[in-house]
This record gives C-alpha cells, structure tokens and sequence, in this order.
C-alpha cells in the first residue's frame, strides 16, 4: 500500500486516469475515487451485517524531499518506517492505514525548487507533511509559520532521539525551540592526495600522523600552501592545482573564517550574527595568498565545473583539497578511485594559525513539519519521524550516500561500523560546526561571498575587501550584525 | 482578442503590476507572502526591550505558567485519559503550579498512575499551560484576546507597538532602493549588462545579416543547409545546447584537443575567456530569429528590382549596399530593439554557462542577479522585495531603451491604424 | 534562386563559421552511439548499449516514455493555446479599431522587457485567486501567457503584410468576417502559425521550473527534470548516456523543423506568394 512518486502508467486504461487526474487537480480527484470506493464498501458492509472485519481507514502522509539516486532513503525510508507504524496500529487497535506518498527533488536546482515550492504550497494551504529541509531553512520557514516545532510531537527526550549525537541538537534549535530531527550529518574535511605528499618528503608514518596534528593545530593553513607549493614545483600536478577547493560557492568555505582566532558567526544570546574583522581577514588573505603569493590556486577557479573538479582530485590531479564526507561515494563510484585509503588522506580543515582551531562544517539535513499537519496527522508524522530515525533505518541513507549517522547507537550497527569509511569519517563530527540559524544569514553570506570573490580574483586586496564588507553590511544590515 | 487579453491581463499584466508594489515591500521567504501573523518568541521579547517598551510588559509577555486551576483541570478531563489518573491529578496535584514542561512533566512522574505515553503528557501540559508566548494569531482581534485571556493587560499605544514589533509578516518600506543606490556592486552589475547587451547585439543582428545575405546568394540546397544549422542552436533545449558547449571548451574537450594538435596547452577555455563565450553563446541562438526576418525579408524585394540592378552591372556587394540594405532598414530596427529587450532580461544560457562567475562577479548580468535574488539564494531566505526591485529598475531601463528606439522607428507606424474599418 | 551558383569563398567562410554548431551536434550523435574515452575526443567503439534508456529503466529515475507524454502533453497544450489566442488577437490588432488599442500593442511590447522570473510570487497569488494553483491547467496558462506578447507582435506583422484586398472581395461576396479570416486570410499566414508553433513548442519543450514551483503536488516529470536527475547521479558515470538522452530531447523539435522548413523560411515575403 506504499505508493512511491516515480509512478509508472503507461498501460492503456491506467494512462487515461492518470491522463485525467493529471489536467485536474491530483489531490481532490484521489479523495473523490477514495470517497467513492469507501462508499461502495460501506455498502457493502452493510448488505453483510456479518462481516466482521473493520475497515481501517487511509491516511496519507505526503513527504517532500531533495534526494538524488543515491539519496532516496531520505524518502524511501519514511515509507519503510510506514510498514512498521502500520503493525504497531494494527496492535493498538487503531484503524488507521498509513499510506506515504514523497516526491523527491533533484538536479541542479533542487533546492531552489524545494524551497520555493515548498514554501508557496504551504502559503497556498497545500504542500506536504514532512519535508526534509537544510537546518537553514528552520529560521526562515519557523519565522514565516510554515513549520511546527518538532518538540511538540515527538518526545525528544525518549528512543531514539535520546541516543542523537548532543551536538545536533543547537543546529535544530532556533528561536528557543527544536524544530526539527537531524536526517543525516556530514562533514567536510580536508584532503591530501598521498604519493604526492611522499613526493615531497613525507614518510608513511608522516602521513598517518597528519590529521592528529591537524587537530592539535600543529599543521596550519600555512603549511597548507606551503606543501601546495612544493608539490607544484616538484611538477606533480599543473599550476594552480596545488590547494583545490571546492569549485563554486558553498557553505564550505566559511571553514576557513571559523578556523581563524575569533572566527564566531552568531551570538548565542541575542542571536544576533557576528562578524570578526580579524578573521574574516585571515580567511580572505589565505585565498589571495594561495592566488598570487604561492599561486596554488587558480584565479580563475570559482564556477568551474564539478565533472570536471571531481574527475581531476580523484585521479591525483591535484594536491591538496577540501569536499564533503559524500565525496567518497563519487569518488569511489563514478571515479573509480580503487585504493581510496591508500591515496588519500582526510582531516579536519587546518587551523587558521596561533588562536584558530582546526575544525569542519556539518550541514545536517533535518525532517521537519509543516504546519499543514493536523490532528491525528501530527501523531502519525510524529511517529513516522521516530521510526524512521532508528539507527538502522537511517543507516540505510548514510550507506547508500556516504553521510554520516546520526546517533550513538548506530555506529554499532554493524552495516555502518563494517564500512571503514563512515565509521572514521564520524569522528570529524566531534569537532565539527554548523552554520548559524538565523534570518538574516543569507544576506550576511552573500556579502562574505563576494567580499571573498574580489579578493581572490585580485579586484581587491584582502583588506580592501573586508572594508567593502563591513562598509556593506553596515549599510544594509544595520544592527542585526554586531561587527568587532 | 478577448481571450488573449485576458490570458495575457491575469498571468503577465497583473503580474507585472504586482511586482511593482512588491518592490516596495520587505517581503522574502521569511516574512511570508499572506497576512498577518502575530507571535512573541524568545526573540521578539529581546527586541521589544530593545524598543524600550515596559520591563513589567515584557515580563509579563514572556511568562510561562502550568497552572491546575479549574480551567485546566477541566481541560485535562475532556482529552480521554484514564479516570484513575485523572483522579488523582485532581487530587494531587490541584492548585499546583510549574514553572516549565520539564519540571511538571517530572511531577507527574511521580504519580501512580503516571501517563506513560507522550502523546497524554503533551496533551496535559497543553491543557494547563498559560502563556502567550509561540502563539500564533492571524488577527489584530485575537492577539488582543490572547493577550485578555492571559490577564495581560495594555493600552491602545503600546497595543499599536506590540502589533508592529511581533509581526513577522512583510512591511512597506523604500528600503530596497536604498539599498540599490548604496551599493558598491549595482555598477559593476550595470557595466556587466551594458556589455553583454551590446556585444551579444552585435554578433547577432552582425551574423543574422550576413547570413541572411550570404545564403541568399547560394544555391538553394547550400542555403537550406545553413539556416538549418544555425536554427539548431535555438530550437535545442538549453540544457542541452549549453551542455555542449561546455564540451566544446572544457580542459579535455574539442577546442583543447584541436589546439592541443597545434602545440597549445589543453585550457577551460570557457573559464579563461567567459565573456567570449557568454557572448557566442548567447550569439548563436540569437542570430537565428535575425536570419528568418532578414532572409524572408530579402525574398520579399521584388525580383525586378534586383535583376535591373543586375543588369546595370552591380556586383552583389553593391546590390546589397545600393538595393537590399536600405529596404531593410525596418526589419533591421525591429530585430535590434526586440533583441535588446530579450538581452537585457535572459539570462537563463549565462546561468547555465557561468552561473555569473567564474570569479567576482564577472559576468553577473542584471537579470541573473535578480533571478539570484529572488529565486535562488543559496541559503533559501529569498527576497522577493528586493527582486521586484531590480525587475522594476530593468522595466525601467527597457522602456528607456524602448523610447530611445522609438525615436529612430516610427512606433506610430507600428500601430498604425488598422486596415478594414467597421 | 536555383540559378545561383556556388561561391566557394562565401560557402567556406560560412562552414568556418557554422563549424562550432555542426562539431558539436556531430560529435552528440556519435557519443551517444560509441563507448566514449574520456581522454579522448574520438569514439572507441559502436554501441547501442547508451540508447538502453528506451527500453528499460535507469534504476530510480522512471520510465523515459512516461516523461516524454508528460512534456508533449504540456508542449502541445501551450503551442496550442498560443498559436490560437495570437492568431486571433493578432488579426484583430492588424484589422479591427477599438478602443485602447495602441496602448494594448504598446503594453505588450513592454512587457516584453520584464524578467519572467521575478513575476513567480504575484503568478502564484493570480493562480490562487482563480483557484488553479497545483494544477497542471494553471501552470500551461501561465506559460502560455508569457509566450503571448512575443506571439500577438509577430501575427500582427503578419497579418499587416496580407493585402486587405482579399478580404474585401471575399466580404463582398458576402461571406462573414470570421468565414473570410478562417478560409481566406489564415491560409496565406500559415508560415507566420508555423515560425511561432514552433518557438512555442520549444518554449514548452524545455520548461524546467514551472511545474515543480506552481504545480507541486501533481506528479509531472518532465524529459528537463528526467536529464537532470541522470546528470547528477553519482551511480553513473556514463557520458555516452547523457548524451543519447540529450539527443532523443533534440530530435523531436528537430523532426518538428525539417517539416516546416519550407514555410518558416518564407515568414517575410510570407502574404500574396504563400
């Protein structure tokens, strides 16, 4: 009684339905035939007053979703959840029928069509019960009224939210309540390409040693150019492909602001957010310096294309680089990078010098509850919420996609301790980050973003462009930012 | 005639007017679209101080009780617990007070007849909770009630300033132009479309004619053949289009390749010369719709006119500058201003190709930042406000391009009056 | 024309030119038919194995013919709708006075200049009133609509280029005005219906956005969305099919052209030669 959103109709009676209920409005036309058949049967129980069997009735929970190929647990296993949430009512005696219907998002603009979408559906009265949204978008749709506070529906204090990694809670707060339960948890570390870093004078024993004293902050951005330039001038890889970052925008590159010594993004308590001069400098100058001072980097870098990026940092293109913890499935799939651990090295993203801390972005996913959820609904999507979080369940997504898990319990299970990548690329999450949850983020992002654009193409110096910022965001954000 | 007007009245000319308004308002994903929404949260009692209104209020505004009185109690009966708990809820715990859900959840706890599940702790902490904080109100009406119900007591002034502050709807503001004005990078944005408009303009209505020339001088198969390839580039889906030229210029793609035989290091060609390309590209698809008007339009010159000009011994070069060119004076002036208005507002290929970038801005045009703005921030707080903004100042910019073009091209001729009079 | 002959400087400069366009669809059609060495621009070997998209299923991204209905049925309503409405509302502006209508041709022209884009917001409240948002109806009237400006400009011209003698004489013998634009006047536009059917049918061809934003809960996959979900999938690393399934995208429109061709090449002179 699953009904999943990559339906088929192309057998001819069925085509025609679909035809029809395609040029009118879906969802009526469903609960017209639903009516109907209720109806007929009603009848018919009553022509048979011996009939002893209740009819449970449907509910249908709709879940909204970005998700690839490779990402359809977020999704699919609500509707796993489903069958179990089905027994456990069967026991109970309650005569309803869950029936989970989700429709996933996908390409290159997923999110913008997620987020727009979700957000005119729920303004229209329409639009899903759950959605799986970035820990982002809980400020924006809790401060617009799109979404309930998960704390209200599920017992958070009780299994398995009980056993959730304690420092995710804050990135699923905002406003003084949790609004949603962590999906899924990553990271973003940095990467060494390893016989280049033997090139260049390491030892095996080196090399293994690497990420703890990353973490001791021993081993700083500084030497990340430096050893950048030195497998450059070795002719390991082309200029410019020393220190590879990522290819286009993303949160990712806040890392190197928060790394710095004074790099906060928001004040705790007034939740106001923060702007460091200090470091939003470092963060600048490092860019500008890999650029033109080590010329590690490319000027041109920004915007170039991901194909090409993943194909070139997987086949030892280039040096050093930093990705996400679900780079490993594209590398190790569609690249075909075999030996990963032999190859590669993995860390937290080196501290920024004297006062910085080594550390990485996480970027969790959260399900979350859109007020068009009433009543009975409420209870069932909360349940489907606790089920699906189950260490197992949620394995299942962590696997497929190369995320990490999101609990305690589930880096027991053996399906996620077997896989030696998940299992040590959870310990990243220990000192990891998230991005602020707040309103006013991303103004503030975009105009860090292009503070950093112009110093790295050299438009500006890095100080020039941490005036330009500050100038900018004095002048459109007011007080809402408190810059130090 | 009805019909299309009033398709065209209800999803583009409302629309557009709309827009208009918008540009004046705050309005983005957090503010919502519809209505008020009243609500006084953690963080609106923070700004509240802030605007200076009254400690005692704010207490007040921010306090949380769980009370057993007989409301609650009441409340407590109706949402179908056991009797026995219910009982000795009534007994036990009547009078009581807490101060938070966790300190009356572990109260009840302590009950023999604890409720084991969520669902009935939750439904009695509800019942009993008095407060008015994270309530919602849609109405001016029903805060004041809430606020009544919670014995909370204001005047109308302070009324009118609590109704401001704990509104998360969107406001008017002339903000968004400030903030155009203000802005170091409305410019750049500015000279990046000026460019990218003119060049495209260019190489579009540049190629358009010269093909419409050239293949009017061919036989026909020839001519067939390329107006068929240069119509490919503008039926293809962009996607696609787009795809293949990433293709074409990327690091191990054809242009690398074949430069590559000529001695020349393999290069993202498309990242070292973006404008180039955003141009061509854009160029391309253009120079069709140039072409169909132009080369019809060549066809339409009396075959008289040119055989006569033939026979006085021009050459094609001259028939073209002498004859062809003046008669097209309109078909050109048309195509120029129709295209410039699409220029200034597609930017759907530079999306795809550059996304604006790679770099500083590099090729963000106008209508690209708007989409930026208003459909795609990164971060999903979109502001609609501030993207009706730039829309408005772009309708500007075309009708004083439109004007200008007027000027050159009679408008009145183009609506000139119709042909048969009833 | 048939007695022009070949200028070889005029045909190379052209083929230099064009070559970038005939490269690239060239090398589309052999990709999608040859196992492709990414080193390499030249083909390994003959496959058909990335055409397998049409008869089987790539695992998670539904049947290829599903998305192929869903876009000709949204296609053919938005050609459909706009071929009708600017035909009749083109030969009204070309032929009948009333009231406001320059400033009508004036507006539409205009409107041309406003970024569709950041109309979404007030095209959602307008669905909203009317009651057709999340239906499929609202968003081919939507898109339609945002064709039309472009659709009613481009009849007009066209109707301004037929004589309005032969209306008279077909008035004259008393045929009604509806009779003499149906059997009179809109056969000599048929280039005119066949240039803007297929820009609307490209149009409508290749929306991407729409659906998903304005029709959420209806399950609409479209060949856009099809392509997209397979680029970004990391399950396949297959450049050969990408580009198979951007060529079954192609080819339709492509089939569409060659057959009006002939008639989208005399949009001009269009009138009194047919």
């Amino acid at each position: 009684m699953i009904s999943l959103s990559n339906k088929i109709f192309l057998v001819a009676p069925e085509a025609l339905t679909a035809l029809a209920s395609r040029l009118g409005h879906f969802r009526t036309k469903n609960v017209a035939v639903k009516q109907l058949t209720l109806a007929l049967l009603g009848a018919i129980l009553f022509a048979l007053p011996t009939a002893q069997a209740v009819q449970a009735k449907d509910m249908e929970i709709v879940v909204w979703a970005p998700a690839d190929q490779n990402e359809r647990y977020r999704f699919e296993a609500v509707a796993l959840a489903a069958n179990v949430l089905n027994e456990e009512l069967k026991i109970e005696n309650r005569d309803i029928n869950v029936i989970v219907s989700s429709r996933s998002f996908t390409g290159a603009q997923t999110w913008q069509q997620l987020k727009q979408g979700f957000s005119l559906a729920v303004e229209a009265g329409q639009g899903p019960h759950i959605i799986v949204g970035g820990h982002e978008d809980i400020p924006v749709w809790g401060s617009a009224g799109l979404i309930l506070p998960i704390e209200d529906s599920v017992d958070l204090e009780a299994w398995p939210f009980s056993d959730v990694f304690t420092s995710l809670w804050p990135i699923m707060s905002w406003n003084g309540q949790i609004w949603g339960v962590p999906q899924d948890a990553e990271s973003r570390p940095f990467f060494g390409w390893n016989p280049h870093l033997k090139a260049i004078g390491y030892s095996d024993a080196d090399i293994a040693a690497l990420p703890a004293k990353i973490k001791r902050g021993q081993y700083t951005l500084q030497n990340v150019l430096e050893d950048a330039k030195k497998i450059q001038d070795k002719g390991l890889v082309e200029k410019g492909y020393g220190f590879y970052p990522r290819a286009t925008k993303g949160g990712d590159y806040w890392q190197f602001y928060a790394v710095q010594k004074g790099g906060d993004m928001i004040d705790a308590k007034s939740g106001k957010l923060i702007l460091d001069k200090g470091a939003l400098l470092g963060y600048y100058q490092f860019f500008h310096d890999a650029v033109f001072k080590y010329e590690v980097t490319k000027k041109n870098h920004l915007g170039m294309e991901w194909d090409q990026w993943y194909n070139e940092v997987a086949n030892g293109k280039a040096g050093l680089w930093h990705g996400g913890t679900w780079h490993y499935a594209r590398y190790t799939r569609r690249e075909g990078l075999k030996d990963f651990f032999d190859k590669v090295t993995f860390s937290l993203i080196p501290s920024g010098g004297p006062g910085g801390k080594a550390t990485t972005l996480t970027h969790p996913l959260t399900y979350l509850i859109s007020r068009q959820t009433k009543g009975e609904e409420l209870e069932i999507a909360g349940r489907l919420i606790t089920i699906v979080s189950e260490p197992r369940l949620n394995t299942l997504h962590a696997i497929a996609s190369a995320h990490l898990g999101i609990s305690t319990a589930q880096t027991k299970v053996s399906q996620y301790s077997d896989d030696r990548w998940t299992a040590e690329a959870t310990e990243l999450l220990k000192s990891a980050f998230a991005l602020p949850n707040s309103i006013n983020f991303g103004k503030y992002d975009t105009l860090v973003w292009k503070g950093l654009t112009a110093a790295w193409s050299g438009d500006l110096s890095p100080e020039q462009a941490v005036d330009t910022v500050v100038k900018e965001m004095k002048a459109t954000m007011g007080d809402q930012v408190i810059i130090r | 005639m009805l019909p299309a007007s009033v398709t065209v009245t209800l999803f583009f000319v409302i629309p557009v007017m709309m827009t208009f308004v918008f540009s004046f308002t705050t309005m983005s994903s957090d503010t919502g679209i519809l209505g008020n929404r009243y609500i006084v949260t953690k963080a609106t009692i923070l700004d509240l101080t802030e605007h200076g209104i009254d400690a005692a209020l704010v207490r007040q505004l921010g306090h949380k009780v769980f009370r057993f009185n007989d409301a609650g109690l009441a409340k407590i009966r109706e949402i179908g617990l056991d009797s026995s708990l219910v009982k000795e809820i009534e007994e036990k715990l009547s009078g009581d007070e807490f101060a938070s859900e966790k300190a009356l959840f572990a109260a009840l706890k302590q009950l023999i007849n604890r409720p084991r599940s969520f669902k009935h702790r939750k439904a009695i902490s509800k019942s009993v909770v008095n407060t008015i904080t994270n309530q919602e109100f849609r109405t001016a009406a029903a805060f004041r009630a809430g606020l009544v119900a919670n014995g909370i007591k204001v005047d109308d002034a302070t009324f009118g300033q609590l109704l401001d502050l704990t509104n998360t709807s969107w406001r008017w503001t002339t903000d968004n132009y400030v903030e155009l004005l203000a802005s170091d990078f409305t410019f750049k944005i500015l000279a990046n479309t000026a460019f990218y408009v003119f060049f495209t303009l260019l190489f579009n209505v540049g190629f358009a004619l010269v093909l419409a020339l050239a293949t009017f001088y061919m036989p026909s198969g020839q001519s067939k053949f390329f107006r068929a390839v240069w119509l490919i580039p503008r039926i293809s889906p962009s996607v696609i289009y787009v795809m293949l030229w990433k293709w074409f210029t990327f690091d191990s793609g054809f242009m690398s390749y074949f430069l590559g035989s000529l001695g020349v290091e393999p290069e993202n060609w498309l990242n070292e010369f973006p404008w180039t390309f955003v141009i061509i590209v854009n160029g391309f698809v253009g120079a069709s719709m140039g072409m169909i008007i132009f080369a019809s339009a060549v066809l339409a010159i009396p075959a008289d006119v040119l055989r006569a000009a033939e026979v006085d011994g021009a050459y094609p070069m001259q028939q073209v500058r002498r004859i062809i060119l003046p008669l097209m004076a309109w078909p050109i002036l048309f195509i120029t201003s129709y295209q410039t208005l699409s220029l200034l507002t597609s930017f759907e290929y530079i999306l795809l190709l550059t996304d604006g970038g790679p770099g500083f801005f590099t090729t963000e045009t106008w209508a690209l930042n708007a989409y930026h703005t208003a459909l795609s921030n990164y971060f999903g707080n979109l502001r609609y406000g501030f993207g009706a903004t730039l829309a408005v100042v772009l309708v500007f910019f075309g009708v004083a391009l439109s004007l200008l073009y007027l000027r050159l091209f009679d408008f009145k001729k183009l609506v000139a009056e119709p042909l048969i009079e009833n | 024309m048939d007695d022009r002959k070949t200028n070889w400087p005029l045909t190379l400069f052209l083929l230099i030119v064009s070559a970038p366009i005939l490269i690239m669809y060239v090398w589309l059609f052999i990709d999608s038919v040859s196992e492709i060495n990414i080193e390499s621009i030249w083909p390994e070997k003959f496959t058909l194995r990335n055409w397998r998209f049409l008869t089987e299923e790539i695992p998670g991204h539904g049947s290829v013919w599903t998305a192929t209905l869903n876009t000709t049925i949204f296609a053919t309503s938005v050609v459909a709708i706009v071929v009708v409405l600017s035909s009749t509302a083109g030969y009204a502006l070309s032929r009948l006075k009333f009231p406001f209508r320059a400033p009508f041709l004036g507006i539409v022209l205009l409107l041309h200049s406003f970024p569709s884009v950041t109309l979404i917001i007030s095209i959602f409240l307008m669905l909203r009133m009317i009651g057709l948002y999340d239906t499929l109806v609202g968003v081919i009237l939507v898109k339609a609509a945002l064709e039309l400006p472009f659709g009613i400009w481009i009849m007009k011209g066209f109707y301004d280029t037929v004589p309005w003698e032969i209306e008279m004489a077909g008035l004259q013998d008393g045929a009604s005005r509806f009779q003499v634009w149906y059997k009179l006047v809109l056969p000599q536009i048929m280039p005119g219906v066949a240039a803007l059917a297929i820009f609307s049918f490209m149009a409508g061809w290749s929306e991407f956005v729409l659906p998903l934003i304005l029709a959420p809960s209806s399950d609409t996959r479209l060949l856009s969305v099809y392509l997209a979900g397979l680029i970004i999938d990391d399950y396949l690393s297959d450049f050969g099919l990408f580009k198979a399934v951007g060529l079954f995208y192609v080819v339709p429109v492509m089939i569409f052209y060659l057959f009006t061709q002939d008639k989208l090449m005399n949009i001009y002179g269009g009138g009194t030669k047919g």
